[in-house]
């Protein structure tokens, strides 16, 4: 290769070429052959007798030399250089000049030691910097006459005005005035003044650029009404930062957050118009996507719980305790009816969209909305059996409501606390973008909302007080306080927040519980959707849990307190249950007051009635699907439906707790929601935002490995949903990841219902901003209800995760994906931001809440092996893998755990089993992770176990709850965490890592 | 043959002595070594002293004695550049016309000053030949023997007396080589003489 190169550089040199006769001949270079035979052109024997030169007649035109009759051959003064292709580079030429010069040494100066003195110093000390001033005006005075002033008004050059009070004079001032305004009130202007007085970060304006232009893309491509646009077009005017951030990443850590609620807002519109595609929801719950949804709706959950948890504590905790499976329906409700429902379908939701918008929804809901939408709406129309499940878990969450609530009071007194002060988190991020400011909670919330900070502070109180009081009043009060902060944040949308925290909490989780049974209804049987609901409640809680925990340990203890509570995840299960019921409560809380101000909820739940009921008709086409991911899928499909829920509902909380996350997270909960039947949506949203929030959390990730890694297995789970939707759900995830692909073929079904989930997503999206805890919830309740459908919504769940990863085409494909991508994107960066801070133990907590979140993780028991190494393996990248394997694990190890507990308990049980498989594989992930991880997740799993109690989790609740309390920096952080787990599942890792950052802070704080 | 080096005889880089069948002994760095052919290819300081040259030497090893690796190189050697064919067929193709030019300028019997004359004008002006004896530069300006500045010949111009340049400065530096030889050679002589 070099003898090539080398003889390749000496061609048409001139050379001398000796033979073994010795005789030399001469010639030019022309070329050589294999064997090394030269070829010599013009060559001629040169004479030993020195001569002048050749003649003419003994040069030969070119002789061929075989390499075996050739002794030597010279070639004089070569340049190896001459035919160097990139003689002009750099490269060449410093490689060049380096060879020629380095005879020329570098010889240091000495400046000189009499100049040094004093020239050094005249320059050091010399303040005149250059001319003096009246040397100047000296110097003009005797070289030109000039004498020169410090008169401002030039008269020198100019010519007073001359201003009199005539008419005219009047008139062009006033004219001139008028000009002036119109200029300085233009956008443009404002704009350019903003890019000047832009205080923030390059990283803040595009790295968060990024999920902003996830959020934007997503709702441009999906819903985002124009009035929306216009607002996020204002926002970008007044305020760039603002702005920026939702248009180019809504993730934007501070900033970007609170561009997020403007963008929630108009978001909320989208949700609105995603409520049209309330189809959407029923379509997802309903099916397979149910219990995708549910890991999605976990995460949704997650985001819903703020909303819907919040509501759930104080106004359904009544009502709830009677029915488990209101939870289910609140989370679910919350995550997709109270985002999407509440936001975009029910009129009176719209207050309460607009709330929820306002709060976590907005930011969620643009990137959810819109993605979700897309995708949603697709999946719920063309998947109307999905939206039944959706129904079912909704309206079971209505009535489960009270159970849930029960739950959560019951299993997670400390969830919910931990919820609430998960909830303040939250919320604390998103109304103070700040948030880091705020210690635990403000890691998570800041991140998602930028002034989360004073919010955080506040929802640390109250978080802490919830803790210590009941739940609902805990709630309540987070919820208020966080509402009224996010609201304040969201402003634009949520003036009232401040009004009903407490009752805005209720009422949330009221219209979470509306919201959710009406999805249940819709998707399959209010009977299914009950339990369902119950299902969906833990789930919800864990998703809230998670969500609030949203730092990782909450997500991942929801998550997997979810699947073990709904599956036999044994520990899991229950701890899911207790952290899911707790999560949710949080996450209900910190949505439910962030995004649902008491008054709104109310409303907000009666527009999920009406949601419910349209769900119910969509429900219909969502009991097909069901069937289909019940009977195939159940074991495995219900599992990873779980899975999904579960992961979902962290994931959610996570981006909850942070405006920013809860936008995310309610993204992710939208996905997962859409994935299961309503819950496809929802689903698909929540995994959207999962993986954005994933993604972006870890970017800002404090360990940028795991942001990584999270992105991945989010995204591979999450693209898949986003594959999903945007082809048809199916075969783009299919294509993503062929293990997710199998998976998901496996839940065929899933596929379809992840089309409907798509189609439902565009009502989850529109809500999805608001619900992302009712997604979540959704997706809990969809799971439960629907054991196959869960399934579906696992496959969907999983697919939503590939579609993370794919985002970028399922954006392409679906509007759907798009935004919910973007969505995800803010709501990563949210989270990162928060992850960032509590870092160290964040990771962890991320860590584990991503297992839990994964939902994988729970179902995984039986895979979960596998998948457990994975995770531990790379905390971070575990964390998304986590997701992704949970998913796949939830697949396989919830085909069991469905079988047993799911079918017979009916869709909360098959719910639970997906939930159950979705938290054990938090529980393992986080096991194989962080042995506080473990705890955390085992917390979770513990909490929200016993919150579900009903379902398998019992047995797994003790487990989760062992590890749950261990962690426990506090129960209530694990609480939280698993709320913001739960989203992270439904995101995956980087919902739960995300939210176990704030988990953490909030544990923090709490202590 | 013998020379350490798995996989490779020599390793490029290393510097390397031998002398040839025919008494030659040759040194440089490695370049290159194909075992098949039993070729070594060396770098070695250009024979002309110019920094920016080298002589590159290909030998066969099969009539090589004494190899010796002075001093191996375990660097990895620096990647190959890329190399732009055309430009060194370009260049194969102007060496060869150059050849032929100046065998044609000696089968025509031009006299050594006139082909040095030749070759200084050409390095300056490419386009230069030969018509029987005479020099035509830019088909403008003809150089007739005895090829002094007064035997420039051609339209009044620029081209016409940069050409006269061209010759009376090659000129004036052949006087100064032989005076420098001169000096040298007088040098010796006294050198010799003192000695002796």
């Amino acid at each position: 290769m070099r003898m090539v190169h080398v003889l390749t550089s000496v061609v048409g040199t001139k050379c001398e070429l000796k033979v073994k006769n010795g005789a030399i001949y001469e010639g030019v270079f022309k070329t050589y052959g294999p064997e090394c035979d030269l070829v010599l052109d013009a060559a001629h024997r040169k004479s030993t007798e020195p001569s002048t030169g050749p003649r003419k007649e003994d040069i030969v035109e070119s002789i061929i030399f075989k390499a075996s009759d050739v002794v030597v051959v010279t070639f004089k003064d070569v340049d190896l250089n001459f035919a160097r292709k990139d003689n002009f580079t750099d490269a060449a030429v410093s490689g060049r000049i380096n060879g020629e010069h380095k005879e020329k040494d570098l010889e240091p100066w000495d400046g000189g030691e009499t100049h040094n003195s004093d020239s050094f110093e005249s320059l050091d000390t010399d303040v005149s910097n250059g001319w003096d001033p009246n040397d100047m005006f000296k110097y003009n005075e005797e070289k030109y006459g000039v004498l020169s002033t410090y008169d401002s008004s030039l008269s020198t050059y100019t010519v007073p005005l001359e201003r009199d009070n005539s008419e005219e004079f009047l008139k062009r001032e006033a004219r001139a005035a008028q000009l002036a305004e119109e200029i300085e009130a233009s956008a443009t202007y404002k704009a350019r003044v903003a890019l000047e007085n832009d205080e923030r970060t390059d990283e803040e304006k595009y790295t968060a650029v990024v999920r902003g232009e996830r959020e934007t893309h997503t709702l441009e491509n999906k819903y985002i009404p124009p009035g929306q646009r216009n607002r996020e077009a204002m926002s970008w005017g007044p305020g760039r930062q603002n702005s920026p951030r939702l248009g180019q990443s809504s993730a934007g850590p501070p900033t970007p957050r609170p561009g997020p609620h403007d963008y929630s807002p108009s978001s909320g519109a989208d949700q609105r118009v995603v409520n049209g595609g309330s189809s959407h929801w029923p379509s997802p719950c309903p099916s397979p996507s149910s219990r995708p949804p549910s890991r999605y709706q976990s995460g949704p959950s997650s985001l819903p719980h703020r909303a819907t948890t919040p509501t759930r504590p104080p106004s359904r905790p009544p009502s709830r305790p009677s029915r488990p499976s209101s939870h289910s329906s609140h989370l679910s409700y919350p995550s997709s009816s109270s985002c999407f429902s509440h936001h975009g379908p029910t009129s009176p939701a719209s207050t309460l969209v607009k709330r929820m918008s306002s709060e976590g929804p907005p930011r969620m809901s643009p990137k959810s909305q819109r993605t979700p939408r897309a995708h949603r709406v697709p999946p719920c129309r063309t998947s109307g059996v999905s939206p039944g499940v959706d129904l079912i878990s909704h309206n079971a969450p209505g009535e489960a409501s009270v159970t849930p609530s029960t739950r959560s009071s019951s299993s997670s007194g400390g969830t919910w606390s931990s919820v609430v002060s998960g909830a303040h988190r939250p919320r604390s991020p998103r109304q103070n973008s700040m948030g880091g400011a705020s210690p635990g909670s403000s890691s998570l919330p800041s991140p998602q909302t930028g002034t989360a900070p004073v919010e955080s502070v506040n929802t640390p109180t109250s978080a802490s007080s919830p803790t210590a009081a009941s739940p609902a009043p805990n709630i309540v009060t987070s919820p208020s306080g966080d509402g009224k902060l996010q609201f304040k944040k969201c402003l634009l949308r949520s003036s009232s927040n401040p009004d009903p925290p407490c009752e805005m909490v209720m009422t949330k989780p009221a219209r979470d519980s509306a919201d959710k049974p009406k999805d249940l209804p819709l998707d399959k049987a209010s009977t299914v959707g009950r339990e369902g609901a119950e299902d969906s409640v833990v789930v919800i809680a864990a998703g809230t849990t998670s969500g609030t925990s949203a730092p990782s340990t909450t997500t991942t203890n929801t998550s997997k307190p979810d699947s073990p509570a709904a599956m036999s995840p044994s520990t899991s299960a229950p701890d899911q249950k207790r952290t899911g019921l707790d999560v949710t409560s949080q996450g209900v809380q910190t949505t439910a007051t962030s995004t649902f101000s008491g008054p709104k909820h109310e409303e907000k739940e009666e527009k999920k009635e009406a949601v419910q009921v349209r769900k119910s008709t969509l429900n219909p086409n969502a009991n097909e699907f069901k069937p289909r991911f019940n009977s195939q899928p159940k074991p495995a499909n219900t599992p990873t439906p779980p899975r999904p829920q579960g992961q979902p509902s962290p994931s959610i909380v996570v981006q909850q707790p942070p405006t920013v996350y809860s936008q995310t997270v309610c993204f992710p909960q939208m996905y997962p929601l859409t994935p299961v039947s309503p819950g496809v949506q929802v689903r698909y949203t929540p995994m959207p935002h999962m993986t954005v929030g994933q993604s972006k959390p870890y970017r800002p990730g404090k360990v940028p490995n795991m942001p990584q890694q999270r992105s991945d297995q989010h995204h591979p789970p999450g693209t898949p949903t986003m594959m999903h939707p945007a082809t048809a759900a199916g075969p783009p995830i299919v294509a993503p990841s062929p293990a997710y692909s199998a998976q998901y073929f496996t839940c065929s079904p899933q596929q379809f219902t992840s089309q409907p989930l798509v189609q439902q997503m565009p009502h989850y999206q529109s809500q999805h901003v608001f619900s992302p805890v009712m997604q979540g919830s959704a997706r809990m309740m969809a799971p439960p209800t629907h054991g196959q459908p869960s399934l579906v919504s696992s496959s969907t769940t999983q697919y939503q995760e590939q579609t993370h990863t794919m985002y970028v085409t399922p954006v392409s494909v679906s509007p759907g994906p798009m935004p919910q991508q973007y969505p995800h994107p803010s709501a990563t960066l949210h989270p990162h931001p928060q992850h960032p801070q509590p870092s160290a133990t964040p990771t962890g907590q991320a860590q584990q809440g991503g297992p839990p979140q994964h939902g994988g993780p729970p179902s995984h028991p039986a895979a979960s092996p596998v998948q457990h190494p994975q995770h531990p393996q790379a905390a971070a990248a575990e964390c998304f893998h986590p997701p992704q394997q949970q998913m796949y694990s939830a697949l396989a190890p919830t085909p069991p755990s469905m079988t047993p507990g799911p079918n017979p308990q009916s869709p909360q049980a098959s719910f639970p089993s997906a939930q159950q498989a979705v938290y054990i594989h938090p529980q393992q992930v986080q096991h194989g992770y962080n042995p506080n991880h473990m705890a955390h997740v085992q917390q979770a799993h513990m909490q929200s176990g016993i919150v579900p109690s009903h379902h398998p989790a019992p047995t797994h609740p003790p487990m989760m709850l062992m590890a749950t309390q261990g962690p426990p920096a506090g129960p209530q952080p694990p609480m939280p965490q698993t709320a913001l787990n739960p989203i992270p599942v439904s995101s995956t890792t980087h919902f739960s890592y995300l939210a176990h950052p704030q988990v953490q802070p909030h544990h923090q704080q709490q202590l | 043959m013998a020379a350490p080096g798995p996989g490779e005889y020599f390793s490029v880089g290393s510097h390397v002595a031998c002398v040839t069948c025919l008494g030659q002994r040759l040194q440089g760095e490695v370049v290159a070594f194909d075992y098949q052919s039993k070729m070594l290819t060396l770098k070695c300081a250009s024979s002309s002293g110019k920094p920016n040259l080298n002589d590159v030497i290909l030998i066969n090893l099969a009539f090589v004695s004494d190899v010796d690796i002075i001093n191996d190189r375990t660097e990895t050697p620096p990647p190959l550049a890329s190399l732009n064919v055309s430009k060194l067929a370009n260049r194969a193709r102007t060496e060869k016309e150059d050849k032929l030019s100046q065998a044609y300028a000696i089968s025509a019997g031009v006299s050594v000053e006139g082909q040095q004359l030749f070759q200084t004008i050409h390095k300056t002006i490419k386009d230069c030949k030969w018509q029987e004896k005479n020099i035509i530069v830019m088909d403008d300006v003809i150089i007739s023997p005895p090829y002094q500045v007064e035997n420039c010949k051609g339209k009044e111009g620029s081209a016409l007396s940069h050409v006269r340049k061209i010759v009376e400065k090659h000129f004036r530096d052949v006087e100064s080589q032989k005076s420098m030889q001169r000096s040298q050679a007088q040098q010796t002589q006294k050198d010799s003489t003192l000695s002796s």
